[in-house]
């Protein structure tokens, strides 16, 4: 398999720098004046599951994991903030990954929201969703709309995104921009193009030209449309066109077409699970679906959602999917109770199965239970050699809010299934929410 | 020698600063950086609260309504934009899935939240043959193309 000579960074460069800037700006802004709305949020994992090997012998995994999330705004009394997220694993036991810990900082960044015109910026590391981009990068990006519709958008930085393969390492650059228009309430519609420095398809930095599209026709018509075009390999990587219907408040509609292009789409060298026979760089899948939400009487919604999906290899062939589920939402919308079945028919035997699922939680005052069933029945046996063609998983959940802060809760799960003749594994779970002010973030 | 700044290099900076500032001094109130009240736990109706269009993603509220379709569709949404996605949820809210080097299955976190639309329910390890071999690209949104190293431990 041919190798890249340069991929994506992995950032580890530029992240001590980055992450020292972040931490001490709103260090320096604080001293000026407290932030007036901070928040932490704080999820604490602990695992137990074991793991027979051949030879009689059995792995134990108790992986700890902190996910932290920390928000400052209002910083200096100005429209600044600053977001960090990140998280981290340390084994109590055996190794459950490469080595006995891991972790990463997913973002860290400061923003600067303007009071007017819903002109933003940020610097750091951040997730980036923009026309045809949907990265995450160590640098910056500025927005801004005016009065008249017209916007634009502009981004750069080093890619965190990074090629699992061995010896792939080096720096890189990538950045792009949008261009848009908007009439608020009524249609939007951007431009976009994103470049990625390195040595991508056919050798290639990789390059993206990208279009978006909503609009209103009607009060309860929509249509949207999202498209990219990779320039490397001179081909429409992805496209997506969707109609929308919402004759009331309750119904909701859509239907669409959605083509991509393997080869435009993955990136097969960097990563291996895109290498023939796993996948043909040739293929190409074009998918129709339809999905329907009807919240038919208050507390009770149907579901139901179609696609139909159709390969130009025969391998792996086409595929229809359906589902139809039930929804009940009670306890003043403190619950759901639901049940969902689904099914894929397939060309080929080894893609088909149906699902069966049914959930329900209950939440009296303090304490919140929940519970989980899923059943998945393959027509083929899924792992050559096993005969075994179902799995079975329940999950029952039970937690209680401790304090107005803190909330512990412990899941056990039993999964019979073609990889597991019988397992059982336990999660504890510690919950800190805490905040300066009430609102928003779910 | 000194080389010369190219036109259409000088001509874009000045565009976008005249843009950003034609931004800065407009008059219209952003969308503001927190929804001001708790939110209720399970999927919003901003409809309850709110009419006509949102000052941030400059669309119907209704649009935004967290319906089935909505949830199926949202990355449409928030490629036009995330502030007012980042208003009611946390900003790390979408790097719950949209994750790069995630090793805790969306599920497993959120297993007291079986309302959720949490992926890869069941024993996934089986079932992602067949969804990766029908759909991939569904795997792209989430796991982008490059790097899940959860990938390697069997596609070597």
């Amino acid at each position: 398999m041919r190798r890249p000579t340069t991929v994506v960074s992995s950032g580890k460069g530029v992240l001590p720098a980055f992450v020292a800037i972040s931490l001490l700006l709103p260090l320096l802004l604080a001293g000026t004046a407290l932030a007036s709305d901070l928040s932490v949020s704080s999820n604490t994992y602990l695992r137990y599951y074991e793991r027979d090997l051949a030879g009689g012998e059995k792995n134990t995994f108790a992986p700890l994991y902190e996910y932290l999330s920390a928000d400052a705004a209002n910083l200096g009394g100005m429209p600044v903030a600053f977001h960090f997220y990140g998280w981290g694993r340390v084994d109590l036991s055996d190794p459950s990954g490469s080595g006995k810990t891991s972790g990463e900082i997913g973002s860290a960044y400061m923003e600067y929201l303007h009071p007017q015109g819903n002109a933003q910026a940020k610097l750091g590391r951040f997730f980036l969703t923009e026309g045809a981009a949907m990265e995450t990068i160590d640098g910056a990006f500025a927005k801004a709309t005016t009065p008249l519709g017209l916007g634009v958008s502009v981004y750069g930085g080093t890619p965190v995104e990074y090629s699992i393969l061995d010896g792939t390492s080096g720096g890189s650059a990538l950045y792009g921009a949008r261009v848009f228009f908007v009439q608020a309430g009524y249609a939007e519609i951007g431009a976009s193009y994103l470049r990625e420095n390195g040595t991508f398809q056919e050798g290639q930095d990789r390059e993206l030209f990208g279009g978006d599209l909503w609009l209103r026709v009607s009060p309860a018509v929509e249509l949207t449309a999202q498209a990219a075009y990779n320039r490397s390999v001179r081909e429409m990587a992805s496209q997506r066109y969707a109609v929308r219907i919402r004759p009331g408040a309750t119904f909701d509609i859509s239907a669409g077409y959605e083509s991509y292009t393997y080869k435009g789409l993955f990136q097969s060298t960097l990563n291996p699970a895109f290498v023939f026979p796993a996948l043909d760089n040739n293929d190409k899948v074009r998918t129709i679906f339809g999905i329907v939400d009807w919240a038919f009487v208050p507390g009770w919604t149907l579901e139901v959602a179609g696609k139909n999906i159709r390969h130009d290899q025969s391998d792996p062939g086409d595929a229809n999917r359906g589902e139809v589920g039930l929804r009940y939402t009670y306890n003043d919308k403190k619950d759901v109770a639901g049940i969902v079945a689904a099914f894929v028919a397939a060309d080929r035997d080894e893609n088909e199965y149906r699902e069966y699922r049914g959930f329900a939680t209950y939440s009296p005052s303090k304490i919140r239970l929940a519970l989980d069933a899923l059943t998945q029945r393959y027509k083929k046996e899924p792992i050559p050699g096993i005969g075994e063609k179902n799995t079975y998983q329940v999950v029952a959940s039970a937690g209680y809010q401790v304090l107005a802060a803190l909330k512990l809760s412990g899941d056990l799960t039993y999964t019979q299934s073609p990889n597991f003749s019988e397992d059982y594994a336990g999660l504890l779970r510690a919950t800190v929410e805490l905040g300066t002010t009430a609102g928003g973030t779910k | 020698m000194t080389r010369r700044m190219p036109f259409p290099a000088v001509f874009g900076a000045a565009l976008i600063a005249l843009l950003f500032g034609c931004s800065a001094v407009s008059q219209s109130p952003s969308v503001p950086p927190k929804h001001p009240e708790n939110l209720p736990q399970g999927r919003v109706d901003c409809l309850e609260c709110h009419e006509n269009v949102s000052t941030g993603a400059l669309k119907p509220y209704g649009t935004i309504r967290h319906s089935r379709v909505f949830i199926e569709s949202h990355g449409t949404y928030a490629r036009q934009g995330q502030n007012l996605c980042a208003s009611c949820h946390a900003p790390a809210f979408c790097q719950t899935c949209h994750a790069r080097r995630e090793e805790l299955k969306p599920n497993t976190k959120m297993g007291d939240r079986p309302d959720r639309m949490a992926p890869h329910r069941g024993d996934y390890l089986v079932a992602h043959r067949i969804d990766g071999r029908l759909d991939p690209g569904s795997c792209f949104r989430c796991h982008g193309n490059k790097n899940d190293g959860r990938c390697k431990q069997c596609h070597k």
